[in-house]
């Protein structure tokens, strides 16, 4: 005998009335995870918004835009996967970062064997808030690519974490594209707005006291 | 909706003898000066657990919520309806997502917490282990369990854990059209046909029981939870949120001159509404496993994650690396 349900969907599914044991889900059934960034009008630096689990940049590029843009508004995406963000300490809401860090001078030289490349700089103003973008940096490592961030950014406060991103690492939506951020008018039945209920109930008591 | 203090119970010792006595008082300082603790800092072992312990069920509780309501997404009536039906059981699934991610930075990946909803091992707010009989029930559930979800999610916004903060910020923005959908839904039966009246009233009266237990136990009967108040995890207890619930939505029940069926409902002189007593027995034995939608819940849900399993492995990268998500 299969469950019996109330929705046809269910039913049509032949689902057994007493299943088996149900099986642990696999490492990485869930595949990777990825961060994404929106930029949330134009010009504005792009921002923290969460995480989504993806096999690779393109669909985790598509989770994203559904995930975090559907319902507010977005011009522009970045996604970089978890694994190649760089994460300082996170420190009290008084101190900045960069002033406890220690950065290791020699791994933070320029070194000459390794082309300098582009870093994206990311900094948490306060605990509970979101990373913004605040620059790019060139250097040769992660470590060169924080201490020239002290360097330019060093200044700016507060900053309780940094998080740094190889600008080759980063996936990001194309100017071209712009048109992907627009939403259409015929969507509105899913804004608060859209729902006039007030109108109703006064209508509705005026009947009532009519009568 | 649909979470928090709805099932999330206490563990029933706070023992913290075995935590670092500095890192401990460093922990407790922060967060009494309105600090947010993020993934990396130092945490005691039951912050930790609770925390995963809520936000999952909490994340559970979004995407078993999408079930009752789903079905009504081919069956309501005009396009409209269901155009905005999808859209908003789209967006608990996406509050599932965002809390499995939340909960995820502290430690238990998500293949982890899917696999404890299907084996029955994590629990999900008990209210969708009822049926929704009617597109009237599936109304009553967008505007009444979503309200009571937001009462619930707006405290916890204001807690102490960042990843969840950023979640529950999202969300609530979210709800406000979830809560004005439902109740538009609810107001157009309610002021319509005597039939449409009628239905409506009967599924008031089908949800009004879950509806009271939806907060939870009442703190007469839940075991101490200082410590967790004092962490901000615990943001109100399950009477406070309950309280809060009927104050803001039995009038707006009784102005369209619909009725709870509960006789000994109404608000005292001072402010305190007074009803019948939950049936805590019956919700005991529902969140057990012997509710009338349960195993139809579970079974949905394995089936989806067990007929996917295939694109996911198909799509797995061999260079796949889990690392737990950032923030
Ligand atoms: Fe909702
Ligand atoms: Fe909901
Ligand atoms: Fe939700």
């Amino acid at each position: 005998m299969s469950l019996q349900s109330l929705d046809p969907r269910v039913n049509r599914l032949h689902l057994p009335e007493n299943p088996s044991e149900p099986v642990a889900k696999t490492e990485l059934d869930q595949l990777e995870t990825y961060e994404v960034f929106h930029q949330k009008k134009e010009n504005a630096a792009y921002t923290y918004v969460g995480p989504v689990h993806a096999p690779n940049e393109e669909v985790a590029f598509l989770f994203g835009k559904e995930q975090y843009s559907r319902r507010f508004a977005c011009t522009g995406m970045w996604v970089a996967e978890t694994r190649h963000v760089m994460v300082t300490p996170y420190t009290d809401e008084a101190v900045s970062v960069y002033d406890v860090i220690r950065i290791n001078q020699e791994n933070a030289m320029e070194n000459g064997e390794k082309t300098a490349e582009a870093y994206e700089i990311f900094h948490l103003k306060k605990r509970g808030k979101a990373h913004a973008h605040v620059g790019t940096v060139t250097a040769t490592s992660y470590e060169g690519a924080l201490a020239e961030a002290k360097k330019q950014f060093g200044e700016m406060k507060p900053v309780v974490n940094v998080w740094v991103i190889k600008a080759a690492d980063v996936f990001r939506s194309e100017a071209d594209d712009k048109d992907i951020w627009n939403t259409t008018k015929d969507k509105m039945y899913r804004e608060a707005t859209a729902y006039r209920v007030m109108d109703k109930i006064t209508k509705f008591k005026e009947e009532q006291a009519a009568k | 909706m649909y979470g928090g203090g709805n099932i999330f119970e206490a563990t029933k010792f706070d023992d913290l003898t075995t935590e670092d006595p500095v890192k401990l008082a460093e922990f407790e300082a922060r967060i009494a000066r309105g600090e947010k603790i993020e993934p990396n800092d130092w945490m005691p072992e039951l912050y930790r657990k609770q925390l995963i312990r809520m936000i999952e069920q909490h994340a559970h509780s979004e995407i078993i919520g999408a079930l009752p309501e789903g079905t009504w997404i081919t069956r309501a009536p005009g396009f409209r309806r269901k155009m905005a039906q999808m859209a908003k059981v789209q967006d608990e699934v996406g509050h599932a997502q965002l809390l499995y991610s939340a909960a995820e930075t502290l430690g238990k990946s998500r293949e982890a917490m899917l696999t404890d909803l299907i084996n029955g091992k994590s629990k999900y707010s008990n209210v969708f282990n009822y049926p929704a009989l009617t597109w009237a029930d599936s109304n009553t559930i967008s505007w009444l369990i979503d309200a009571g979800a937001i009462v619930n999610q707006m405290a916890n916004a204001k807690g102490s854990y960042g990843p969840y903060c950023r979640a529950l910020d999202r969300i609530c923005a979210e709800e406000a059209f979830h809560l004005k959908y439902g109740h538009d839904a609810v107001v157009h039966l309610a002021t319509g046909t005597p039939k449409q009246r009628e239905m409506i009233q009967a599924a008031l009266n089908r949800w009004w029981p879950p509806i009271m237990t939806f907060f939870g136990p009442s703190d007469k009967m839940s075991t101490h939870t200082e410590t967790l108040v004092r962490w901000k995890v615990k943001m109100a207890t399950n009477d406070e949120c309950r309280q809060q619930f009927l104050d803001m939505y039995v009038p707006k029940i009784w102005e369209l001159g619909l009725t709870v069926p509960d006789p000994k409902l109404h608000k005292n002189a001072d402010g305190v509404w007074e009803y019948t007593e939950p049936d805590w027995v019956e919700f005991k034995e529902v969140i057990n496993g012997n509710g009338p939608c349960n195993k139809e819940r579970l079974a949905v849900r394995r089936s989806a994650e067990e007929n996917g399993a295939w694109v996911r492995r198909a799509l797995l990268s061999p260079k796949a690396k889990y690392v737990k998500p950032l923030a």
